[in-house]
């Protein structure tokens, strides 16, 4: 179940993710005996050069952990991890920098990752003068040409974080990624900061680079009509599992997973003759801590087909339809239609 | 910066001007004119504020006490924040056993009473220039500081911008001295301005004890020390010292409570 399942690719994945699983240890220093959280309970995919796949998911499903443990910015509990052949594991803290320079992150939030106390120009030269890319008189011309790639005024570079609105700092934080010229970048949900008008203009600013760069995107988001604008493959996360993963057009518009399905009767559909019935799930999903030991969605899943079996036996992925999917029963439509 | 904030600036920048430049106008702190005649005088155009019980001119003692006292407490406040900031940020970064022993450190200073420590380190050692009183006040008042700068480093350790910069593939040090250092500042220029003020005290305390600064060199403390006995027949005597003492502290206070309204809030 490793391979680049649904994704149509040949090519040897850029990003192989094998089993992924992050656990934190809750309780402090008093209470010794916390409980085990799980983050990520194993999660594989792959990722193909110059491809985007989308990681779709609810707040708390994992995916920011995901894309996190993917950089070794945090370490697996458990799990394979190769970028380009290598296993990130194997490397030596400074193999490991050195490599970084293949691989970058957006972040969400463009007020936090940004040093308020350096200039735009610093921390855009930051990965420059850390990888020795450049001579030191010809970093500043190279800055102001990342700043310019990304739609801001060369000048801006004397400037700090705090004198730039959102979508500005957003920018700002993608040029930092683009300084070292990287072939994969994660994307945590980088637009869902900003104003609806100006998360078009990011989302298209990174689907300009994508072309250019042959840039590979693990793009995390919560919002599945925005990843269908920019993913090829889409991945669903719920509670720490993948729960469906397939071409985007696939698992969006014939989603097989109860859950799937829910997110996307939630996409506003601009035609009302193919407008359906919106899903509304009943509650919140279960804490990671203590996750059902069955399907992890059983507790909120309306399948007809729901029993015994989802509440003891957690489906595994399998391929149906075109795209793998974890549900007992996806062979039967929870929902009528679509 | 309020209104309060000014105010304090104001005075700690007279009172550093006092402390430079006062000793050349006012003469020898330790001449004694008179002492038969010319002591315990009131005010006069001869002795601005006086004389004291050996017919010194108190306007020179104030200015010589005002440059060692401020001195001393600047000199201690400095030593302090250059080794509790290098001690707090080893300790919140260093990994695992070493940052423990760090902090067991910090702790270990802040369990052990300063006053103490210090009456018995400088009664050992007697008579010291007042510089070196300085770092010895210094080398006691490192671990307030490092611990401040260690909570600041645990908490920017988890800043996004940090997780970017090890993303970009930055070696810890670069980490440690670009992203983590610069974002302790502040803290450590409000915890330096207002252990000014403790500095000031805690010498004042120490010379009128008799370890700190010793007779017959002049400082505040030490003037209200040999001022005590004429308290009722000379009373200005201690209220000089002792305004001194009241505007140096309060305007440091006031100083830094305003610079920590501003800068520990992450203005942004």
């Amino acid at each position: 179940m490793l391979g680049g399942t649904g994704s149509g690719h040949l090519t040897t994945p850029l990003l192989e993710v094998a089993g992924l699983v992050k656990h934190y240890r809750t309780g402090g220093l008093l209470a010794r005996t916390g409980a085990v959280v799980k983050a990520v309970d194993g999660v594989s995919f792959t990722v193909a050069p110059g491809e985007t796949l989308g990681l779709v998911g609810e707040s708390g499903s994992g995916k920011t952990t995901v894309g996190r443990t993917v950089l070794r910015l945090e370490l697996p509990t458990d799990g394979v991890v190769r970028f380009e052949g290598t296993d990130l594991a194997s490397l030596a803290p400074g193999e490991l920098r050195a490599l970084r320079r293949r691989m970058q992150i957006v972040f969400q939030d463009p007020f936090a990752s940004l040093n308020p106390r350096r200039t735009v120009g610093a921390s855009v030269a930051e990965g420059i003068e850390i990888h020795r890319l450049a001579p030191k008189r010809e970093i500043p011309q190279r800055v102001a040409n990342l700043l310019e790639e990304v739609g801001l005024d060369g000048s801006y570079a004397s400037k700090y974080p705090h004198e730039f609105s959102g979508g500005q700092r957003q920018r700002i934080g993608i040029a930092r990624a683009l300084a070292v010229e990287p072939r994969f970048i994660v994307c945590d949900e980088p637009v869902s900061a900003l104003d609806v008008s100006v998360q078009a203009q990011v989302l298209n600013l990174l689907l300009d680079l994508r072309d250019h760069r042959g840039l590979a995107y693990l793009f995390i988001a919560h919002d599945l009509a925005l990843v269908r604008q920019i993913a090829h493959r889409v991945a669903v996360m719920y509670l720490g599992t993948i729960v469906e993963i397939g071409t985007a057009r696939t698992v969006i518009d014939s989603p097989r997973h109860p859950y799937t399905q829910a997110l996307v009767s939630a996409v506003p559909e601009p035609d009302p003759a193919k407008a359906t019935a919106r899903i509304v799930l009943v509650g919140d999903p279960p804490s990671p801590a203590a996750p059902p030991p069955g399907c992890p969605f059983v507790t909120r899943c309306f399948h007809p087909m729901k029993d015994e079996r989802c509440v003891a036996e957690r489906p595994r992925l399998r391929p149906l339809d075109g795209r793998d999917v974890a549900c007992h029963y996806a062979e039967v439509n929870a929902v009528g239609g679509r | 910066m309020t209104r309060l904030a000014r105010v304090g600036l104001a005075i700690l920048t007279l009172l550093a001007a006092f402390a430079i430049v006062g000793p050349w106008i006012a003469g020898d702190p330790n001449a004694q004119p008179d002492p038969v005649n010319g002591s315990l005088l009131l005010p006069s155009p001869a002795h601005w504020l006086g004389t004291d019980q050996l017919s010194r001119d108190i306007f020179a003692r104030l200015a010589s006490g005002a440059r060692i006292s401020l001195a001393v407490a600047a000199i201690a406040v400095s030593v302090a924040a250059v080794f509790g900031s290098a001690l707090g940020l080893a300790a919140g970064a260093a990994p695992g056993l070493a940052g423990r022993l760090l902090q067991r450190l910090i702790d270990l200073g802040l369990a052990l009473p300063r006053i103490i420590v210090l009456l018995v380190v400088l009664a050992a050692l007697g008579r010291m220039h007042y510089v070196l009183l300085g770092v010895v006040l210094g080398a006691t008042g490192w671990p307030a500081v490092a611990r401040l700068v260690r909570g600041e480093t645990l908490r920017l350790r988890h800043a996004q911008y940090v997780a970017a910069a090890r993303a970009l593939g930055a070696p810890p040090a670069r980490v440690l001295w670009y992203e983590i250092f610069p974002g302790t500042l502040p803290a450590v220029l409000v915890a330096s301005t207002l252990g000014l003020a403790d500095a000031i005290l805690l010498e004042a305390g120490l010379s009128f004890i008799g370890v700190g600064i010793r007779p017959p060199e002049a400082s505040w403390g030490g003037m209200l020390y040999e001022a005590r006995d004429y308290i009722g027949s000379a009373p200005w005597l201690v209220f000089i010292p002792c305004l001194a003492l009241v505007a140096a502290t309060s305007a440091a206070t006031l100083l830094g409570d305003a610079l920590r309204r501003s800068l520990q809030p992450e203005t942004r």
